[in-house]
């Protein structure tokens, strides 16, 4: 058998999610290795084919409608903006869409979608279904950011994206929620997308923009050092350490190793988070995430810093579990969220 | 196909595409949702031996149809891949004399193994599983009249029902094998058992595995030896040999002097059956540099043979190799008087004092007094093994198997006394039996597992498991094992038999 590959054993992982769940994330698995190429270039051209993808829908389904809108001409930055019906309607008019909320208090979800920085997209049927399920838990507006992906747009790319998208949507004033007329801002990522969520969270620290808090899914986090998660889990449970190396080679800035600070906030080359005004976090972990040692020292880097973080452990959770609601972690999980943007009292 | 059958659910539930996954864009029906997942293990273990750049290169030339249908997806790829590349195992070791490649179509056929069974055929299955067990039950209370009417109707709801796999095809052959108990033999098939045998060998995995894991054995009792003997108890085509024989001559250090005292029926004819395998294996082992020694002993019986005419010699090794033989011993009238065929023919190998016997027996208990008992064990086990021949596409080779299956069925059902010949017992019994014996177990190895599970990989469909059990290996179909593969040695004794 070839060498440096590590045994599969699919029966840790079959034990502990529901089968549906263990078939859609190994599809995943399976389809990412025939993408990624080990010079490093990404066969995107298949990635897109075999992405299942949904339009938007302006017709409510479940209460939940949705648009595309461009945030940026120049990189084509494009946002799908996920809304509740308000009252009976079952039909929206075109004039519906950016017609200003009439709740005293709404939350705005920024969403930033996972891929690892190179898969996926706002439309990509996973994600689509997961921001309209955070529209009907949070009765929030939800806006998903389709920033560019590596390795085709390498660092600082996506942050910028990120960046480009909050300042666009502190702008709405039809976001504006009645009681203050201000944008109530929070960021939500997994995977990656929880990286950039943090990312985008320092930028907003020099500027006017508020962000009320900041929730991270997975988040993709990671430094030079073989964790003990990483060696304890390296295979187990979908993922090897080998192709998350692949994706931080991909997204970082050539020639940079893992300890560069978009990959290792709080390493040795890491921004120091004392004393400023940094937004509350969520920070979820999965216990059979590979990065989780990543995951626990960031929330804990915030937490030294005096920052508010709360950290959800979830010991049998792997990655994806909140992709399909059939498990107990997306229940937890979903109210923990739902209870940290309802929070909002300012 | 069970024999317990579970009442199906409505039709529409079958056809039910998974909800939470046709959420994120994905068709796959819940109840094939198993077999995509094994299919699924199976591409990422094509995968993970396969190189980086290779795999890359085949995503990018291969053609992919719709992804959202997971299972079909898996599918296209996994025979796409197939065909592509080569398996990358080093099978010099086991190369065979006759044999060829032709073993690959037994790797990726289309097997989609959901069987759409309607309402009607399922209430004919389980008619027939009933019926089949009432007429066993009547032969048993002597009612050989309700057996013969029960007979006809089967026979009858046969015709309704789809014989060429299933539950139809196996309860089939038991229908006709009760009926040859009760109104005698009538068409005869004249195909000589030798052939079939190599049909059978062919069809299914389980005579490679048997021949493998006892080689496996032999070869290693034969270590540091520089004269070794082989005695086969049944050397048919003497399909065994080759791969020893080649085995030895790869042997560091050097091949010992092999000779081969292979047992068999005397032929018909002017033939010399024996004789003439013999030749072939001494021209194989020429051609590798093995000197080599031939002798046929011709005998009905295993019992009728004497240890005189085996002509072992005290400066050899002795492996005695016995593959489904001694059930046969086990139908001899029992008298206080004489030791039994078993006892006798156990006794003289042990006079030989072999570096190791092979014994490889079914794993089934139809030794059983009682007939509705021998009846209900054959049912199972021998559903279990047309299961297993489901997944064998190549013919003749198929067709033959099953001949060569019904002849066992025909034996254990039909035949009484010392005309019942298929006394399967279970590896429990022998190991009892061996045991009590003056024979004592060698443990096969975890090296004998892991090369018995990969000849399995490479040679068979999905459905077969090696197990270990005790030092032993079974090879089984599903959760059934249905072969079992042991070695022993005789615990040296004070007494020793001459011969």
């Amino acid at each position: 058998m070839a060498g440096s590959n590590q045994p599969l054993n699919p029966n840790d992982s079959k034990m502990v999610v529901p089968l549906n769940m263990w078939v859609l994330i190994s599809n995943f698995k399976l389809a990412y290795n025939l993408l990624r190429r080990p010079d490093g270039t990404f066969n995107r051209d298949l990635a897109e084919f075999l992405d299942r993808k949904v339009p938007a829908n302006a017709n409510p389904v479940d209460g939940v409608f949705s648009f595309d809108v461009i945030v940026d001409r120049e990189t084509n930055l494009l946002t799908r903006i996920y809304r509740p019906v308000e009252g009976d309607e079952n039909h929206v008019n075109i004039v519906d869409l950016e017609k200003p909320v009439t709740a005293e208090v709404l939350p705005v979800l920024v969403f930033f979608h996972g891929g690892s920085f190179a898969h996926s997209s706002a439309n990509s049927a996973i994600y689509d279904t997961l921001c309209r399920r955070l529209v009907g838990i949070c009765n929030a507006v939800v806006v998903s950011v389709n920033y560019r992906r590596a390795p085709e747009n390498r660092y600082p790319c996506a942050y910028e994206d990120g960046w480009k998208a909050l300042k666009w949507v502190s702008t709405r004033t039809w976001l504006q929620s009645k009681k203050d007329n201000k944008v109530h801002i929070y960021m939500v990522g997994d995977s990656s997308g929880g990286n950039i969520v943090h990312h985008v969270a320092l930028k907003a620290l020099d500027s006017e923009i508020q962000v009320l808090g900041n929730i991270l899914l997975n988040p993709l986090f990671g430094g030079e050092e073989r964790t003990e998660s990483e060696k304890r889990l390296d295979g187990r449970y979908f993922v090897r350490v080998k192709d998350r190396d692949w994706y931080w080679r991909a997204f970082l800035p050539e020639g940079e190793d893992r300890d560069h600070h978009a990959c290792n906030p709080f390493g040795p080359k890491g921004r120091s988070l004392e004393g400023v005004t940094f937004p509350k976090s969520l920070v979820v972990v999965a216990g059979l995430d590979l990065v989780q040692d990543w995951q626990l020292g960031y929330a804990k880097g915030l937490e030294k810093a005096g920052q508010n973080v709360k950290l959800l452990f979830l010991e049998q959770a792997t990655i994806g579990f909140y992709l399909l609601p059939n498990n107990e972690h997306f229940s937890l999980v979903m109210d923990e969220i739902k209870q940290f943007v309802n929070f909002d009292c300012s | 196909m069970e024999i317990e059958i579970d009442s199906v659910s409505s039709p529409s539930k079958v056809k039910e595409i998974d909800g939470l996954l046709a959420d994120v864009g994905y068709k796959v029906k819940s109840s094939e949702l198993h077999q995509v997942a094994q299919n699924i293990e199976r591409l990422e273990n094509v995968i993970v031996n396969s190189s980086s750049s290779d795999i890359s290169q085949f995503a990018s030339d291969t053609i992919h149809y719709d992804p959202s249908d997971i299972g079909n997806w898996v599918d296209n790829l996994l025979s796409e891949f197939d065909h592509t590349n080569s398996l990358p195992y080093d099978f010099s070791q086991l190369s065979d004399l006759a044999q060829d490649q032709h073993q690959h179509h037994h790797h990726h056929h289309q097997n989609h193994q959901l069987k759409v069974v309607t309402t009607v055929e399922e209430d004919s299955a389980i008619k027939l599983i009933h019926m089949l067990m009432t007429c066993a039950d009547s032969l048993q209370r002597g009612n050989i009249q309700l057996a013969g009417s029960l007979i006809e109707g089967m026979q009858g709801l046969l015709t309704n029902m789809n014989t060429n796999s299933g539950i139809g095809k196996v309860a089939g052959y038991f229908i006709d094998a009760l009926n040859r108990r009760i109104f005698g033999q009538n068409n005869i098939i004249h195909i000589e058992n030798d052939v079939l045998y190599h049909h059978y060998y062919e069809a299914c995995p389980y005579l490679k595995f048997a021949h493998f894991t006892a080689n496996q054995a032999i070869l290693e009792a034969f270590n540091g030896h520089d004269c070794v003997h082989v005695i086969d108890f049944n050397l048919m085509h003497g399909l065994q040999w080759p791969a020893l024989i080649q085995a030895l001559a790869l042997r560091p250090g050097g091949p010992p002097f092999l000779r081969l005292t292979g047992i068999g029926p005397p032929s018909h004819d002017d033939r010399d059956n024996l004789r003439e395998i013999g030749l072939r294996l001494a021209e194989l082992a020429r051609s590798v540099n093995v000197r080599f020694a031939f002798r046929g002993v011709a005998a009905w019986r295993l019992e009728d043979v004497k240890p005189w005419m085996l002509q072992v010699s005290s400066k050899e090794a002795v492996a005695v190799n016995s593959i489904m033989q001694l059930h046969r011993l086990l139908g001899s009238e029992p008298d206080p008087n004489n030791p039994s065929a078993i006892e006798t023919v156990l006794g003289w190998i042990r006079s030989l004092n072999p570096k190791i016997m092979t014994v490889v027996e079914q794993e089934a208990n139809h030794n059983e007094d009682g007939f509705m008992d021998r009846f209900t064990e054959a049912l199972h086990y021998y559903s279990t093994v047309f299961d297993s021949l489901e997944a064998c596409p190549v013919e003749p080779d198929k067709a033959m198997a099953e001949i060569y299956l019904q002849r066992e069925i025909c034996n254990v059902v039909c035949c009484e006394g010392p005309a019942r010949v298929e006394r399967h017992e279970p590896l429990i019994k022998w190991r009892e039996r061996l045991g009590k014996t003056g024979f004592r177990p060698l443990h096969l190895g975890s090296n004998a597992f892991k090369q018995a599970s990969m000849l399995l990989t490479l040679f068979s469909a999905e459905g077969y498991c090696v197990e270990e059990n005790q030092g032993s290996l079974t090879l089984g179909w599903h959760s059934r094992p249905l072969i079992a593969a042991s070695a022993w040695q005789a615990v040296p004794e004070t007494l020793r038999f001459d011969h």
